[in-house]
């Protein structure tokens, strides 16, 4: 079967529900940074595809925000990440519960 | 030919994105997710976006994932596998995903007899450098600047974060 718009879609769909059981279920705030990515690279892989199928240019450039969203996220998320490291000698999320005592 | 590049970067990718989720180590989950990453310009390339492909490895599987595998090493200790990964939140991923990944079946499933080929809609149309950036420079110009300003806010927000606090000329 000749592969179409539904089958990037799905695999689009499947990363991002792989991503959104990262975030839900890992305690290490690292490796939940990472599953944001892998939701992020999902929804460029439907900007990518809607572009290929409608023939216009435009989805390409918003996968290009998108990679500069990210990479703004992860410069900003990461050094969050290592001052808090800094201050609890965690990244374990369960550790960082000072706001619900 | 081209179907059986996508199930392959399609499975592969798959494959390592479910590996960098359940990796104890953080170590191994980045370098599942470079793998990832790699593969996913493997689907823009199949997209007709070469352009994007080339962004993805420079970009993603370079840049990004250089920053955090700087970021676990500089922090060793995460680096060993939590002994205290509890999870709290597992049973509402266990309730929320299985109808999830099941409306992802059933949209496949619903689809198999009208699948959208690509072929039968618009001609395709090659995202190389010259045509992105054609689109680019004259009609998305406004967000082309604009997203540079948040490229310059996080460098100055990342810069700021990472400083030693009595350094800092407000304190």
């Amino acid at each position: 079967m000749e592969v179409g718009l539904t089958h990037y879609l799905i695999l689009a769909g499947a990363l991002f529900l792989t991503g959104t059981a990262g975030v839900l279920t890992r305690r290490n705030s690292l490796i939940m940074f990472m599953s944001v990515e892998i939701m992020l690279s999902s929804v460029n892989i439907v900007f990518a595809a809607y572009s290929r199928a409608s023939g216009d240019l435009s989805g390409h450039v918003f996968v290009l925000m998108n990679f500069a969203v990210a990479a703004a996220e992860a410069a900003i998320g990461l050094a969050i990440l290592v001052e808090i490291f800094r201050l609890r000698r965690s990244v374990n999320v369960d550790d960082l519960n000072s706001l619900m005592e | 030919m081209e179907s059986i590049l996508f199930y392959l970067f399609a499975v592969l990718m798959l494959g390592s994105a479910v590996m960098t989720v359940t990796s104890r180590s953080a170590v191994a989950a980045a370098v599942w997710l470079v793998f990832c990453f790699v593969n996913a310009a493997g689907v823009f390339a199949l997209l007709s976006a070469p352009f994007l492909a080339i962004l993805q490895i420079l970009i993603y599987a370079g840049a990004i994932m250089v920053l955090f595998l700087f970021v676990i090493m500089m922090l060793q200790g995460p680096v060993l596998p939590d002994e205290r990964e509890r999870r709290p939140w597992s049973r509402i991923a266990v309730l929320v995903l299985p109808p999830a990944s099941a409306a992802v079946i059933l949209i496949a499933w619903l689809a198999r007899g009208g699948v959208t080929a690509f072929s039968g809609a618009q001609p395709a149309v090659r995202g190389t450098a010259e045509a992105v950036a054609e689109l680019l420079l004259n009609r998305y110009l406004l967000a082309f600047e604009l997203i540079s300003v948040v490229l310059l806010v996080a460098i100055v927000g990342a810069m700021a974060l990472g400083r030693r606090k009595e350094e800092l000329p407000w304190k």
